[in-house]
């Protein structure tokens, strides 16, 4: 019973965490309109600086610590989108994609081989727990807890994405996005607009890494490799380039596939691995839009409830 | 005169789009910049705009050099157009495109605007308040809420004139404003950029191939052949300028 209720509670985490990834990467490629395949970097960094400071500051109360190292999360991240964004935002379509995947390979292998002292290296570390003591008979209210930090945190972005694209600053950055000959000429700067999106989907990428470090209690470089880029890409093809709600439902879909694969005999589990890259490639064919397209859940609502019935 | 223009000239590899050409606006002008296909009308557009860098001569605007001024630069120090091929956001409602342009006394920083702060309502209202006043004089006040793409040719061409004067500009290029407007329209369009060069103290420099519109508003025009200025004049001189009939006009005079 205990079993089902963890893997289930386990789920949610990670769809929790997907979701974090999915609606920073689909500001920066869906309401921004750029290509960036280096998400699975900020990922990694967030993760990285918030293990790094956990190992490294083990004297302050635990959970102070652990709101502490997701913030140094966010602002590493932030601050790697700060400086990959400067440079290769005056780039554009492939060009981008090639350096913003260049940038997240880099960062996974430079943890590779860093010495074990340091992060571990190749062989990952462990990461202290510090929000609570977690042992067999914790591990349901440990998910729990989780969960509900997940949630919360899912909640605040989506919601500051929204007021953002709701926002002065927000309009701007869909106009670039549409058309940014016409962007330039009506006095909007389009690299500032670019950069402000990559920096604030790269902190909220560097958050979700830091809770799932947390989560884990113990990280490698393999974590963040890049089928993990792929798997992100997937949740917001699915659920809609530009839609917030459709990476909620992106993420769930994903995640569960690939868990439920999981418990599966071992000759089919690992299919997942040809499924996403599949369902990927069908969905750009058939459906680019994904599930929502630009549409939110909300404005769906209020469409059919105008509708007669 | 709040703009200069010294041997302005552009080449495309061996294609010279526009060449040597000079043009002055004093403070309330209105010109018209007219010239047969090709002629490098809308290049001189985008070298004014900063949105092309020229190849050689200068720009000045309100005393300035600005020959290597950026295009957003450009919007920000008081030069706003329209687009011959109408360029509106097609993905934000009519409201929005030009809220995007608008900019209110203060910045909205992103975290003002994340969180909601009161500064972010404070911007949001000002911003709110004068585009809706922009598109109420252009006759749009009904469709705020809708596509642009929905809209007739015409409002789409108003759209476009209301999201450039929301950068509160004091020089307003218009390409081919009247283009795809019936007589009525056109005849409305006139009344309305006169009125908007005194009400918003403008400078006014327009491209039309339509002659009677060109000729019906603008006080001086400048002639473009082959990216060349050919003739410079009021209207009754550009009627009956030799060169202008032979490379454009026909027998008009
Ligand atoms: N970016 C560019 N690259 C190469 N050639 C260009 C470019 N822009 C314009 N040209 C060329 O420069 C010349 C002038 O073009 P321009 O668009 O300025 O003409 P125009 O006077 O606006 O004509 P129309 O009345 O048809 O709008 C044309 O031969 C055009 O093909
Ligand atoms: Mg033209």
């Amino acid at each position: 019973m205990s079993g089902e209720l963890l893997f289930w509670l386990n789920l949610l985490v990670t769809v929790g965490i997907y979701t974090l990834l999915a609606v920073s990467l689909n500001l920066i490629n869906g309401h921004a309109g750029m290509f960036h395949l280096g998400h699975h970097g900020f990922w990694a960094l967030g993760a990285y600086a918030a293990t790094w400071l956990t190992l490294n500051a083990a004297s302050l109360p635990g959970p102070l610590l652990y709101v502490l190292s997701l913030l140094l999360a966010m602002a590493v991240a932030a601050i790697g989108g700060l400086t990959i964004g400067i440079p290769c935002l005056r780039l554009r379509g492939d060009y981008l994609a090639i350096a913003t995947l260049g940038f997240g390979e880099i960062v996974r292998i430079a943890v590779q081989n860093s010495p074990h002292d340091f992060l571990g290296g190749s062989l990952g570390t462990k990461v202290p727990r510090v929000l609570m003591e977690v042992t067999r008979t914790t591990q349901v209210p440990f998910r729990f807890l989780t969960l509900a930090i997940v949630a919360v945190a899912c909640a605040a972005a989506i919601l500051v994405f929204r007021n953002f694209l709701r926002s002065l600053p927000g309009r701007r950055l869909l106009a670039v996005a549409q058309d940014e000959t016409a962007a330039g000429l009506l006095g909007i700067d389009p690299t500032r607009s670019k950069v402000l999106a990559f920096v604030m989907g790269s902190a909220v990428a560097g958050l979700a890494g830091g809770l799932y470090a947390h989560y884990m209690g113990g990280i490698n470089p393999l974590n963040f490799n890049f089928m993990e880029m792929v798997k992100m890409f997937l949740v917001i093809v699915l659920g809609g380039m530009g839609s917030l709600s459709g990476c909620v439902i992106g993420a769930f879909l994903v995640v569960a596939t690939e868990q439920l694969l999981n418990r599966a005999p071992e000759a089919i589990a690992s299919w997942w691995q040809v499924l996403f890259p599949l369902i990927l490639a069908l969905m750009i064919v058939f459906r680019p839009q994904g599930i929502f397209g630009r549409k939110e859940i909300t404005d769906m609502i209020r469409a059919w409830r105008r509708s007669p019935a | 005169m709040i703009f200069e223009a010294r041997g302005l000239t552009k080449r495309y590899g061996g294609l010279t789009a526009v060449s040597g050409v000079d043009m002055e606006l004093a403070q309330g002008d209105l010109v018209g910049l007219i010239g047969p296909n090709g002629a490098g009308k809308t290049t001189c557009f985008n070298l004014i705009t900063g949105a092309d860098a020229p190849t050689s001569g200068t720009i000045r605007f309100k005393g300035e050099d600005v020959t290597r001024a950026r295009d957003f630069q450009m919007a920000r120090k008081g030069v706003a157009r329209t687009f011959q091929n109408i360029r509106l956001w097609k993905e934000m409602d009519v409201l929005d495109n030009v809220r995007a342009v608008c900019r209110a006394g203060e910045p909205c920083g992103f975290a003002a605007a994340a969180l909601r702060l009161p500064r972010f309502r404070r911007v949001e209202r000002a911003v709110t308040e004068k585009a809706t006043s922009l598109l109420q004089r252009l006759g749009l006040g009904d469709v705020l809420a809708e596509s642009p793409g929905d809209l007739p040719y015409g409002d789409q061409r108003r759209l476009e004139i209301a999201r450039a004067l929301a950068l509160d500009p004091d020089l307003l290029l218009l390409d081919e404003p009247a283009a795809g407007m019936n007589p009525t329209e056109k005849a409305r369009l006139m009344e309305t950029v006169r009125d908007l060069r005194r009400e918003f103290d403008l400078t006014i420099l327009l491209i039309d191939h339509d002659m009677k519109f060109v000729m019906g508003i603008c006080e001086r025009i400048y002639v473009l052949d082959h990216g060349e200025r050919i003739a410079h004049g009021t209207p009754a001189e550009i009627r009956c300028d030799k060169k202008v009939i032979e490379a454009y006009l026909g027998s008009e005079c």
